[in-house]
């Protein structure tokens, strides 16, 4: 007589957990192509959770919509030697997409449809003979809203984001000290993170001396981006090595509509359902949240989801910032690894990467003391998708 | 017959290889309104709101009749910026320039650029005109300032120095 198959997924009652981490070098260097970044970070994953590939029976894929044909796939999956899957899938909700992995991997797991599933994105925008900026503001064709807007001057991503930041301080009264406030904070906690690609010390005068991209945007309002890779390998198992394991908690999605039709605002006012759903599920309330780690591609996007996640009152984050609440010793601690402004930007990495990083307590000097519970947003689009996440470290 | 140098037009802003492309299905009725001197956007055919230009069925009356007409060429700022980094080879000005956000009179929200060059951006809330670019030989909806209207320094655009 033969034992049943084992199956998979968590034990029942099991926390879901993030076992393991890894992650390239940032390089701000032309170089790397993504499915080799995305092998160096699947392998440092595995390696830190202490698992072999033969361990492995789920991969999810993330790639940036960005500019480069050779992104990565389900193909990514033979590309680095893993072998038969449960679970492959390439996912795609712009920048919510690395949380929307985290998900999809943990309701596969909760469900026995997988027991150890990686989670990986890359991108490689720096190329040689150009910057980043360079390259963005080439792409993006001449077809449809896109091509439209390029024949009125939007080139890349800034002057879309400007028009928003505009916007936003026009609705709240803020002023662009608001920016430079969340500017320097950032920049604060990137000065202890040996991974950050920015490190020297920001003050608001080395702010405003920054270059300005389109108003009320300078340079230091945006992400830098990076070539490389990370990867987690989420499980209903723990991992070998000993890493202290972080559980996912909570999970929440929203993707609001809001027209862009006059007499109403169309950046604002979304996304507060992912945050509500996440809190909920996870039993936590967002004053037990020790640390905030939100997708950044610029300084107005934290005050926005700061305010679209409850974390501030509308209209209040940019005093808020300004108080320095945000930054190392503030009350409410943000990005604590220099987000995307200051750290690197690997779109949802970014934040779950750092929010992983303080739970097992490895954030080094810029690590928040008695961190027990973050909370990580994803957006994308136009902040029109939200994706957010609650970790600790505590089971349930 | 060709078509001259003067017909092509020359812009402003961009150079000719940012010309969109004017027989692309969604905004072929933009471009040739526009090449017309009119405004044409999406309504819904059945009850008249203003549609968002990739929008395919009416969010208020679920009518999937899109209907692209003329609209009155007028608005005003629902934001705006004043682009600094100007990319070589895709940008022929050589000073800063405005990217405006529109809230059309029609209830349509549309981006665009200035008629004539800008050193800064207009005021959020300012009524502009909507006149007509073209971008190698595409025409485009542009917003038309009096000189009248604009301030010389719009908070928008102000230099923060300590
Ligand atoms: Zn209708």
């Amino acid at each position: 007589m033969t034992a049943p198959a084992t199956r998979a997924g968590a034990a029942p009652g099991a926390p879901v957990g993030i076992v393991g981490l890894g992650m390239t070098a940032m390089s701000l260097e032309p170089g790397g192509a993504p499915a080799d970044l995305a092998a160096q970070a699947v392998t440092a994953a595995l390696a830190d959770a202490g698992l072999a590939k033969r361990d492995v029976d789920g991969l999810l894929v993330n790639t940036s919509q960005g500019v480069r044909p050779d992104r990565l796939s389900v193909a990514l999956a033979r590309q680095i030697g893993l072998g038969d899957l449960r679970l492959l899938e390439h996912l795609e909700i712009k920048g919510a997409t690395t949380v929307a992995m985290v998900a999809r991997a943990v309701l596969a797991i909760r469900a026995g449809m997988a027991e150890t599933v990686v989670c990986v994105f890359a991108d490689a925008p720096l190329q040689p003979g150009g910057t980043a900026g360079s390259t963005y503001a080439h792409s993006g064709g001449s077809d449809g809203v896109r091509g439209l807007e390029r024949a009125s001057g939007v080139l890349g991503s800034v002057p879309t984001y400007a028009l928003m930041a505009s916007r936003y301080l026009h609705v709240t009264g803020g002023t662009p000290e608001d920016l430079c406030a969340v500017a320097v904070s950032t920049r604060a906690w990137a000065v202890g993170n040996p991974d950050a690609v920015v490190r020297t010390p920001l003050d608001a005068e080395g702010y405003r001396a920054s270059r300005m991209v389109a108003t009320p945007l300078r340079v230091l309002d945006c992400a830098r981006p990076v070539n490389g890779a990370a990867a987690v390998v989420v499980s209903g198992r723990p991992g070998q090595s000993g890493q202290p394991p972080v559980h996912v908690l909570g999970m929440g999605f929203d993707h609001p509509v809001r027209r862009r039709r006059a007499g109403g605002e169309s950046w604002f006012g979304g996304g507060r359902r992912a945050a509500d759903d996440a809190l909920t599920m996870a039993g936590r309330r967002r004053e037990d949240v020790d640390v905030r780690e939100l997708y950044d591609p610029f300084s107005v996007v934290t005050l926005c989801l700061l305010e679209e996640y409850g974390f501030c009152a509308p209209g209040t984050a940019g005093a808020v910032a300004r108080s320095g609440a945000l930054g190392p010793g503030g009350d409410l601690p943000t990005n604590t690894g220099g987000g995307q402004l200051s750290g690197f930007y690997l779109q949802g990495m970014t934040p779950l990467v750092e929010a992983v990083t303080q739970l097992r307590g490895a954030g080094g000097d810029r690590q928040v003391p008695g961190v027990t519970t973050a909370f990580v947003g994803g957006i994308g689009g136009r902040i029109d998708h939200h994706a957010a996440l609650v970790l600790d470290r505590e089971a349930a | 017959m060709s078509t001259t140098v003067a017909d092509v037009g020359e812009d402003w802003l961009l150079d000719p290889a940012l010309a969109p492309n004017a027989h692309d299905p969604l905004l072929a009725p933009l471009y040739a309104g526009a090449a017309r001197g009119e405004l044409v956007l999406p309504s819904c055919g059945a009850c008249g709101l203003a549609l968002e230009l990739e929008q395919r069925a009416c969010d208020r009356c679920d009518s999937t009749d899109v209907v692209w007409a003329a609209v009155v060429p007028a608005g005003a700022v629902h934001s705006a910026t004043t682009v600094h980094r100007r990319e070589r080879g895709l940008v022929v000005a050589t000073e800063p320039y405005p990217v405006v956000d529109v809230e059309l009179d029609s209830g349509h929200r549309l981006v665009m650029t200035t008629l004539a060059p800008q050193r800064s951006a207009p005021a959020i809330g300012r009524a502009v005109r909507i006149g007509f670019r073209s971008v190698g030989g595409v025409a485009v909806p542009a917003a038309e300032l009096s000189a009248a209207e604009l301030s010389p320094v719009p908070p928008s655009d102000t230099e923060v120095t300590p």
